[in-house]
Order: structure tokens, then C-alpha cells, then sequence
């Protein structure tokens, strides 16, 4: 009896002292399989299949800047587009700040919001980052979270009165810093599971290559964007899309140094010219296309 | 012509008539040109380069020049070729530069910096307006009203004090106000708040107090507190303790700690820009802590540029915050002066101690880099009257 038992005990010691020296196979992405229920797509169009094997954010198989886990079709109407990305911008933002996570514009939308404080009618994109805290909290708690909005959904068909939910993803590699990561320059996405659209969105990190250099106060982004620290921190507060936001402390010197000076001077842009009266970008009406 | 013919022969020799001499010799080219007798003879004559009249008249001339003047010839034109390369090298250019600058100030250009919508912050208060009862002269019984502007302070407060002895500051009949960056860098940053709250002086915000006011907002957004000092730092994961030192700002925050909620508030309460208004002798005024982009309403300038900006592109009229392009005072002073009277601005601002005292028509620059060693500097006006002094600081660098 007593032998019965220690060969027991013997067994049981064993197999856990085995499933726990052999590593666990961890799943890296969540790809269609796993967002069931979540998605309305048929088919997987995530563009997964091309990719070199590292990638960890695809690009949809009909347009770059669509998830192909949750849309088929590119939205081919500008105005509904528009107002997809919008609301894209106003939950991304809203979410940020309730939970307390640091983001703020750069690249086109600073632009956009240093004219008007609005998306640029021809911008295809939202442009934000983060900080490096930011990004880890996000991917300690908040990491695959659906964000449910009751804001009326433009489209058409059937549910889509119900609201909206948006899918927050980090990237894990988002842990390597490193520009040699070429494959993840993109530490997370926030998601449209309706339409597929989504934001970018990159870490703004410490320049440790500087650093080991004895060099300090510059930041980097795994994209190869370099800044001076000064120049994007304190953040300032101000309104995007009629929501609360961030700015970089040196608004006017990144966008002049991005862009040049013609892009805070010049009123006549991708066939839009800009109205001083309402303070809006209004499409050419005399232009050939 | 001499070369022509053939000399004639010895006339005792010969009895012949003089044609039986003429030959056909003077085809001969080499005969005719390699004449060695007309050669010797102008040589003599080809001896100097100027004739001998022509040179007994320079002689002559010479002579009526004053011996000291025929010494320092030389010297002349030695000026003259320097004065002729100093222009060509340098005034030239910079005469054509200058007229140049003058076209772009006066171009009326289209496409130019400021058409977008104004920028709002939150704490940040864009525009205010100095009480009338402050203002000299502005109605009868203060005529002896004074308007006293310090330049930046940055801390310094014994200085500070030692300024307002030497104006002689009466809390009953001055005013006070500071062009921005009271604070940071020096001593005792504190107390020079407290002093300015004691005498209910007015201020604009400069690039240093708006630092300090950003880093309080964000220190107080974040969901994770600072780490305090009791706190061990070998507990922080990596990304605390980064955060911790992250944003360059850790001197910002230990000065904002040191002050207290009214101190914080009154430097919230600090416009960006000060209308002070019509002053006797002045015209009107206004502070603004670095500058002001001329054609653009007070109420539209740009915050961060209010702050910051030490020169302008002629250009663009984008403002920048070195001193690469023409200085904005230039610009500024240039157009105030083809406006109508009644309409110009007298700005008095701080932020450019590399320039120091700074005094135009149309604008005074007052930050004579007192934290380094240099001076503070105070404008002092009166009704119909304004004038400048200074004290000399301790280098806190």
C-alpha cells in the first residue's frame, strides 16, 4: 500500500517536473481563428500569408491600411470614409485619456490639427505615438481589449445601430527597441472591428545608442524618426476632432522640421485650398478630377 | 621711306647719270625690311617710354604738388584699393542685403505664417488687459503714476530687491510688471513669486514658468505616482524607473515642488500677453515674453512663438527660436513705423540676453542675463517720460 502510494507520489512529482521543463508553446498573434464572434469577415484577407514570418501586424490583402481580420472591401465613399476615421480618432483619444495612457499627435495629423484642429480631407491616416510606459501598461492590462462606443454607425445593414467596438492589439516585440526590428516598427493598433480601419501606433523611446554615447535628451522611434526630447515634452492639452488631446511641447519646429515651411504657409494643398472664414480645407471646385 | 631706295654710290667713282643706278633690288623683301642703319637709328629715340616733353611737363606738375602729400602717394592708393575691396567683400553685400531685408519687410505677402486657427491650451491664458487705474496718466490724479517693467529675473530675488531700492519703488504709486521667466536657474525662485504676489505684480508667461506649469499637469495626470524618495528603487520595474528620469524634465519637476499652490496659480494666471494700453508720451504698450509677429492681432499670435521666438523669416514669417534669421524687434519696429500713429504697439519683452538691453522705438528688450553675471534691468515709465536702470548680479551659473 505504502509502496503504491510513493509510486504514485513518484508519478505524480515526475509529470509535473516534465510539463514544466518542456516550454509551453505560446501563441504569438490572434489570428481570424481566435477573433470568432468578434469579426463579421467570412474569410481571412489579413494578408498573414504573405508575410515574412517575424511580422506580427498585417496589412490587409486589398489596401494597406485596413486589418483584414475584420473588413473584405476598401470603403470607397471619401465622406464615409472620413467619418469612420473620425470616430477612429475621437475613441482612440477618449480611451487614452480615461485610462490614463500618455499619447499625442504627430506627423500628419499634428498638421492637420495645427490648421484647423481636424483630420486633413486627403490624410488616409491617423498618426499618434506613445511613451514608452504608456505602451508597456497598455500591454500589461489592456492588451486585445474591445472598446464598445454608443455612437450611431454610419454604415449600413443589419446591428450596425448598436454602436461600434474597437479592438486595442499590442505588438509584443514592442519589447525590442531596436530599429534592426524592421518587421515591428508598429507596437500597436487600435482597430475599427467594423470597418477595419485602424491607427498606428509607435513608442517614442529613449535614444539608448545615443546614450551609450554619453549623448542625452534624444528619442527615437523603431520607424527611424529621431527628436529631441525637449522639443515633444511637456505635452500641451488641446482639442482634435472636437476631443480632448496631446501636442509636443515644440508644435510649429517639428512641423517645420518634418515638412518644411510651405506646409504652415501654403493654402492650397491635393487640390483642396484652405478658408480662413470657417477655418476649413474645401475641395477645389474647378479641379480636372 | 628711307629703306625704299638703294644708297648711292661714291660720286667720285662714277660719271654715269643717276637712273644708271636704279635697280630692281628693292623687290628683294629681305633687302627692304632688314635695314640695320634705320633700326640704330630709332633705337635711340624708343629709349623712354614717355616722350622728354611729356615728361618735363610731369616734372613740372610734380613740382607744384606739396612734398607731403607727394610722400604719402602711395599711402592713397593703398586706402583706395583696400576701401574699394572692403566694399566689394563686405559693405556691398551687406549694404544689398540690408536693402533687400527693407523690400522684404515691406512685401505684402500672401501665402504667410498665421492663417491657421488660433491655438488654445488649457491653463494658458492668451491675452489680458493692465487696469486703467494703474496706467499713467490715464486719468486725472495719476499723473504721478509709475509703470515699472523688470526683465527676466530667473530666481535672482536679492537682486530683485536691490533693483526696486534703486528705483525706488513706492507700493502706493508704482506698478509692477515682469516679462516672464521670474523663475528657474537661479537661487530662489520661490521668493521672487512670493515678492510679486506681495506687491500684486503683473506678468506674462515666459518659456520657462510654461514648463514648469505643463510638468505640474502632467505629474499630475499619470496614473502611476512619482516614486518618492522613501521609495527603494530596486523595487521599480524598468519602465517606472525610466519615467521617473524620462521627459528631461527632472529639474522642472523639483522646482515645481518647491512651490506652493498660489504660487503655481498666480503663474497660471500670467497671460501670454499683457495689453497695458495708452500710455502719455508712449502710445500704446504691451508684454509679451519673447516677441510678436507684426500683421497679427494680439489675440491670434501664437502661444508657443509668444514664448520662444527670437527672430523671423522675412519669407514666411515663421518665427524661430535662435537667432538665425532677421530679429523679430527689427521686423517688428520696421512695420510699426508705416502704420498710422494710432495704431502702433511698444512691446517691452525679455528672453534674448544674448542681445541684452535692447532699447527701439517700437520695442525694449530688457533681459540682460541677470542668472549669468550680467544685470537686471528695470524700465521705468512715467507720464511723458521713460528710462532705463539696471543692477549688476552674481554669476549663479
Amino acid at each position: 500500500m505504502i509502496l503504491f502510494f510513493l509510486l504514485l507520489n513518484f508519478l505524480l512529482i515526475f509529470q509535473s517536473r516534465l510539463s514544466q521543463a518542456s516550454p509551453r508553446v505560446w501563441k504569438r498573434d490572434a489570428d481570424i481563428e481566435s477573433l470568432r464572434g468578434l469579426t463579421t469577415a467570412n474569410g481571412d484577407h489579413s494578408g498573414k500569408a504573405g508575410d515574412p514570418k517575424g511580422k506580427y501586424f498585417h496589412e490587409s490583402t486589398f489596401h494597406p491600411h485596413y486589418d483584414g481580420r475584420f473588413a473584405e472591401t476598401v470603403l470607397s465613399d471619401p465622406s464615409i470614409r472620413r467619418t469612420h476615421l473620425t470616430s477612429l480618432a475621437q475613441t482612440y483619444l477618449r480611451t487614452m485619456r480615461e485610462i490614463g495612457a500618455e499619447t499625442w499627435l504627430m506627423h500628419g495629423s499634428l498638421l492637420g490639427w495645427w490648421w484647423n484642429r481636424r483630420i486633413m480631407p486627403w490624410d488616409s491616416d491617423i498618426d499618434v505615438q506613445v511613451s514608452e510606459r504608456s505602451i508597456a501598461f497598455l500591454a500589461e492590462y489592456y492588451n486585445m481589449t474591445v472598446h464598445h462606443f454608443d455612437i450611431p454607425a454610419s454604415a449600413e445593414g443589419p446591428g450596425k445601430e448598436k454602436g461600434r467596438n474597437y479592438l486595442l492589439e499590442v505588438n509584443p516585440y514592442y519589447k525590442n527597441g531596436s530599429t534592426d526590428d524592421w518587421l515591428n516598427v508598429i507596437d500597436a493598433r487600435w482597430i475599427d472591428m467594423e470597418t477595419g480601419l485602424f491607427i498606428d501606433i509607435t513608442t517614442l523611446r529613449r535614444n539608448r545608442t545615443a546614450e551609450e554615447e554619453g549623448i542625452y535628451g534624444h528619442m527615437m522611434c523603431k520607424d527611424k524618426h529621431k527628436y529631441r526630447e525637449n522639443d515633444i515634452f511637456s505635452l500641451r492639452d488641446s482639442i482634435f476632432e472636437g476631443v480632448p488631446v496631446k501636442i509636443p511641447y515644440a508644435y510649429t519646429k517639428l512641423l517645420e522640421e518634418e515638412y518644411g515651411a510651405d506646409a504652415l504657409t501654403k493654402t492650397e494643398f491635393e487640390r483642396h485650398h484652405f478658408e480662413m472664414e470657417n477655418m476649413e480645407w474645401v475641395p477645389d471646385t474647378d479641379s480636372p478630377e | 621711306m628711307a629703306s625704299s631706295y638703294q644708297s648711292r654710290p661714291d660720286q667720285k667713282a662714277s660719271t654715269a647719270p643717276l637712273i644708271h643706278f636704279a635697280s630692281n633690288n628693292w623687290n628683294d623683301a629681305h633687302d627692304l625690311d632688314a635695314s640695320d642703319e634705320d633700326e640704330a637709328f630709332y633705337t635711340a629715340d624708343d629709349d623712354y617710354l614717355i616722350h622728354p616733353k611729356w615728361q618735363a611737363m610731369a616734372i613740372r606738375t610734380k613740382n607744384r604738388i606739396p612734398r607731403r602729400i607727394q610722400r604719402y602717394f602711395f599711402i592713397y592708393i593703398v586706402l583706395l584699393i583696400v576701401s574699394y575691396v572692403a566694399w566689394r567683400v563686405y559693405l556691398g553685400p551687406q549694404w544689398e542685403h540690408n536693402r533687400e531685408e527693407v523690400r522684404k519687410m515691406d512685401a505684402e505677402l500672401k501665402e504667410v505664417y498665421g492663417q491657421n486657427v488660433r491655438h488654445e491650451f488649457t491653463d494658458t491664458i492668451q491675452l489680458k488687459t493692465l487696469d486703467r487705474e494703474l496706467v499713467p496718466g490715464a486719468h486725472e490724479g495719476n499723473e504721478n503714476r509709475r509703470l515699472i517693467f523688470i526683465g527676466d529675473v530667473h530666481g535672482c530675488r536679492e537682486e530683485l530687491e536691490d533693483l526696486l531700492k534703486r528705483v525706488d519703488f513706492q507700493e502706493s504709486d508704482d506698478h509692477l510688471i515682469f516679462t516672464g521667466d521670474m523663475i528657474a536657474k537661479g537661487p530662489d525662485s520661490p521668493g521672487v513669486i512670493s515678492l510679486a504676489q506681495k506687491y500684486s505684480a503683473s506678468c506674462v508667461r515666459g518659456n520657462h514658468e510654461d514648463r514648469v506649469i505643463l510638468s505640474i499637469t502632467e505629474m499630475d495626470a499619470h496614473h502611476v505616482p512619482l516614486p518618492g524618495p522613501e521609495e527603494d528603487p530596486s523595487k521599480m520595474n524598468d519602465f517606472m524607473d525610466e519615467e521617473s528620469f524620462s521627459h528631461g524634465d527632472f529639474k522642472v519637476r523639483k522646482l515645481a515642488k518647491q512651490l506652493s499652490k498660489e504660487q503655481i496659480q498666480y503663474l497660471k494666471e500670467c497671460p501670454l500677453i499683457l495689453k497695458v494700453g495708452n500710455v502719455e508720451g508712449t502710445g500704446e504698450m504691451a508684454t509679451v515674453h519673447g516677441g510678436l509677429i507684426p500683421g497679427i492681432p494680439l489675440e491670434e499670435q501664437d502661444p508657443f512663438q509668444c514664448m520662444n521666438m527670437r527672430s523671423i523669416d522675412l519669407d514666411t514669417h515663421i518665427p524661430k527660436e535662435d537667432h538665425s534669421a532677421t530679429p523679430w524687434e527689427k521686423f517688428w519696429n520696421h512695420r510699426q513705423k508705416k502704420l498710422d500713429p494710432a495704431e502702433r504697439l511698444t512691446v517691452v519683452y525679455g528672453h534674448d540676453s544674448k542681445r541684452g538691453k535692447n532699447i527701439k522705438k517700437y520695442s525694449k528688450g530688457l533681459d540682460t542675463g541677470c542668472v549669468n553675471g550680467g544685470k537686471l534691468t528695470a524700465l521705468v515709465v512715467e507720464s511723458g517720460k521713460e528710462s532705463v536702470i539696471s543692477v549688476s548680479c552674481k554669476n549663479y551659473k
